[in-house]
């Protein structure tokens, strides 16, 4: 019996796709660019998230179902895709490279100062190149389990409730903040990783509503990055947000139990399960893209490659700041292909089914 | 005489065969031109009595004919099965130039005892044993249905074991059946001395550390399975039936779980995941949090670990696996020792790890308790396979949270997690029902609810027939 992604799989996949490293900045960079009450902010982020979800919905609704390659490629010829399926391998392998990195130069600067961040990055890529060889059934099933391990740190946010003040948030809205337009487009990037439900169209179950896991997905990360900005804004003052480099280490690192502190230490070790979803989702992506250009490859040698180029591409960057500014460009990349992509698509779709009843 | 010239060639190419078995036995009965071949230890002494012995030792001229043709004497031609049968526990009667068998298998077997290895406390006391028809009649006696159905195969090329597939019709799914009647009949080795051993011939994954089908003792436990749509094999010479397909959450429930009162059963169930937790990064926790992450420790804390460890020469990695080699080096001296000496084992072993370790400066007082208490956690798992599996991953998870803190620990759970979520059983996820996600299964696995609400069976079987229960209330 074929194995076919169901709502609810999507629906987990698509959140911890979406959950990243940018939580641990999210509340800081609303402070910052947007002010008092930056958290509102997260509201428009997920009516366009969601409206970007519209399309590729459309797009599944149109298509039947088929691979978007399959209806790239009954329109455009292949000369001209097969750079845009190198380009789209490449925003997608480094992306999540980059996160990958990221991630391991933050753990480096909280636990292991003198320790080399590669080696950690070299871990981290075997792992996900594990699961990645492994297709994307498994990789939902890991992931499913991955969420369940993870989900509950957000009943964490409830032990906040009794130092969060009202007063913080002040009655003003998006004051004292900065150059918003480049600022939402920062925190837009928060909620990527919808855009990659496109590659599941194969795989989804046709005879279910498939993508309202999608939509689902994307809801249940906005709850959580709502509730998650909301609980700052009111745990910490504006002024204190602002200069927080990772508030949501220092939110972990209030909480105490008796027989053990500090918990941002232990804590952290969870947000690997959400990287890994992340960074092996968008390195499936990126080998899916591959794999419509070389269809006879071994998947297993074909995914050792690409994840052994994005290991070398990593070593370029060093510094947190020279990550930080890849992830930027990079996100805008991926921002631009979520919703370049589907709209593409749409056009292609009403083309063919313009020139199909022609012929009719 | 003309006659048994006739017989006498068929009767020695069997003595023939057999040539240099001293354990054969033949015996003759001139009067009545019959010779029967057996082996004494294989078959019942009543049956031999009274069904050839005692109607043989008064001839009756030639009414053996007719007594020939009864229908417990069975015509045989074929030379290799009556070798088979005579080596199945058959007596092989020659007489003229014709064969006949008479099945009369019953070797002495040990009787019914309580299992050792999957006790419990309320419920039926009968466990499996070594012969395959007294297990065969644990189950039938279990399920008067003649929808239980029972499919023979051999295994073993010199062993020919007898092998049985158990399945309730209408309640298993037949694909799962075909699939493992399959995986059985391509087994192709001399001999399978047990059913622990089939089951990894015939797994999805025979590299994985984690057993891929259940093994159990229990004809009760047994039972609840064929009834769940699940397949159990029976193995001749084992104790041990297999139940298939299997799901890595299916280890941690008991019968017990069901013959309690349901908040019991539920606290229980609940309490055997807290030790698959405790028995996995207990000790982890020890070597990252004292070698890398002391300040995890709270102050009023902090003082006594610190006096613990001061005298400790070694790292803690080191000395937490010199421990844990030490607890499983008692675990397997106790396990092989006799009941008594295994005692004493157990008594010497506690002080030298309990007092000695610690006042020779080789361990802390705090790891003691860390590597006991998971080891202690390990034995609640019912499963005595999962159990020795999970023991085994810890050590790797010890040496990760050695090398990196938390986060090798949190790197070795990674792994396992995506090593478990790549493994299947019989074709269906090993970690049903939470990948794929069936939230209807979850009443049954993470906690035992009451019966009333136990209405389906698990979706991992593919049953056609998923209601188990239509009372309502």
């Amino acid at each position: 019996m074929a194995e076919k992604l169901t709502p609810f799989h999507i629906t987990i996949l698509v959140y911890m796709t979406q959950s990243g490293i940018i939580i641990f900045t999210l509340p800081r960079q609303l402070a910052e660019y947007f002010g008092t009450n930056g958290w509102l902010f997260m509201v428009p982020c997920f009516v366009i998230s969601s409206l970007n979800i519209y399309l590729i919905s459309l797009v599944y609704h149109m298509g039947k179902g088929r691979s978007i390659f399959l209806i790239l490629e009954q329109s455009i010829s292949k000369v001209v895709l097969y750079p845009l399926y190198i380009g789209l391998s490449s925003v997608w392998l480094i992306f999540g490279c980059m996160i990958g990195k990221k991630y391991v130069l933050l753990f480096q600067m909280i636990s292991f100062p003198t320790t080399n961040p590669m080696i950690f990055k070299l871990a981290i890529d075997l792992l996900a190149l594990l699961l990645l060889t492994k297709g994307i059934y498994t990789i939902s099933k890991a992931t499913t389990v991955f969420f369940w391990v993870t989900i509950w740190m957000y009943l964490l946010l409830l032990g906040f409730i009794p130092n969060f003040q009202w007063v913080r948030l002040t009655p003003f809205i998006f004051k004292e903040g900065h150059d918003m337009v480049r600022g939402g487009l920062d925190i837009y990037t928060a909620f990527l990783g919808y855009e990659l439900s496109l590659l599941y169209l194969p795989y989804m179950d046709h005879k279910k509503k498939s993508m309202r896991g999608v939509y689902a997905g994307n809801t249940i990360l906005s709850v959580a990055y709502i509730s998650f900005a909301f609980i700052c804004f009111g745990f910490f003052s504006l002024g204190q947000l602002k200069k927080l480099l990772y508030p949501l280490l220092d939110l972990l690192a209030f909480i105490q139990l008796p027989f053990v502190e500090r918990l941002e230490n232990l804590l952290y070790g969870f947000f690997l399960f959400l990287i890994l979803v992340t960074v092996v989702m968008y390195w499936w992506a990126a080998a899916e893209s591959v794999q419509r250009i070389l269809p006879r490859a071994n998947i297993s040698i074909l995914c050792s490659i690409l994840v052994g180029i994005s290991f070398v591409v990593s070593y370029i960057p060093t510094t947190l700041d020279q990550v930080n500014t890849w992830i930027m460009y990079l996100s805008y990349a991926a921002t631009g292909i979520a919703f370049g992509l589907p709209l593409l698509l749409v056009v292609l779709l009403l083309v063919q089914r313009k020139r199909r009843n022609s012929y009719a | 005489m003309g006659r048994d010239q006739k017989t006498t060639p068929s009767l020695q190419h069997i003595l023939q065969q057999f040539d240099q078995c001293a354990d054969l036995s033949r015996r003759n009965f001139p009067e009545i031109r019959v010779d029967i071949v057996y082996f004494p230890h294989l078959v019942s002494s009543k049956l031999l009595t009274d069904e050839i012995l005692e109607p043989f030792a008064r001839p009756q001229g030639d009414k053996i004919e007719q007594l020939l043709e009864q229908s417990q004497f069975v015509f045989q031609a074929d030379v290799k099965k009556v070798v088979v049968g005579i080596l199945g526990g058959s007596v092989a009667i020659f007489h003229m130039d014709q064969v006949y068998m008479l099945d009369a298998y019953g070797p002495e077997t040990r009787s019914l005892v309580q299992s050792e290895t999957e006790t419990i406390i309320t419920g039926p006391h009968d466990s499996f044993v070594e012969s395959a028809s007294t297990n065969l009649s644990l189950i039938r006696r279990r399920i008067k249905s003649s929808h239980l159905k029972v499919i023979r195969c051999s295994v073993g090329e010199i062993s020919k074991t007898d092998v049985y597939i158990l399945y309730i019709k209408g309640i298993a799914n037949l694909e799962y059946v075909e699939e493992l009647q399959k995986r059985i009949q391509r087994i192709e080795i001399d001999a399978i001395n047990e059913g622990a051993m089939l089951s990894q011939f015939i797994e999805d994954n025979p590299n994985s550390v984690f057993p891929q089908f259940l093994t159990t003792e229990r004809p009760d436990a047994a039972e609840s399975k064929l009834e769940g749509g699940k397949i159990i094999t029976i193995i001749d010479n084992s104790p041990t039936a297999i139940s298939a397909p299997a799901s890595f959450f299916e280890f941690f429930s008991s019968p017990d779980d069901y013959y309690q009162r349901w908040a019991l059963g539920t606290a229980l169930r609940l309490l055997r995941y807290s030790a698959l937790l405790i028995t996995i990064i207990f000790t982890a926790m020890y070597v990252s949090i004292t070698t890398y992450h002391y300040e995890m420790i709270p102050e009023a804390l902090l003082r006594t670990l610190a006096e613990s460890r001061t005298r400790v020469p070694f790292p803690p990695v080191y000395e937490a696996l010199l421990m844990e080699t030490m607890i499983e080096l008692l675990r397997e001296a106790g396990a092989r020792l006799p009941t008594k000496i295994g005692q004493t084992i157990g008594i010497v072993g506690g002080i030298v790890i309990g007092q000695a370790a610690v006042q020779a400066g080789l361990t802390s007082n705090i790891l003691i308790i860390a590597v006991a208490s998971s080891a202690i956690a390990s034995f609640v798992i019912p499963s005595y396979m999962m159990s020795a599996s999970i023991r085994l991953v810890r050590f790797g998870l010890i040496i990760l949270a050695g090398i990196w803190g938390n986060m090798g620990l949190s790197m070795g759970v990674a792994l396992l997690i995506i090593h478990l979520s790549s493994l299947t059983s019989l074709g269906s996820s090993y970690l049903s029902p939470v990948a794929p996600m069936k939230g209807t299964d979850w009443k049954d696995v993470f906690i035992r609810a009451p019966f009333a609400l136990l209405k389906t069976r698990p979706s991992q079987t593919r049953t056609p027939n998923t209601i188990r229960q239509k009372m309502r209330k």
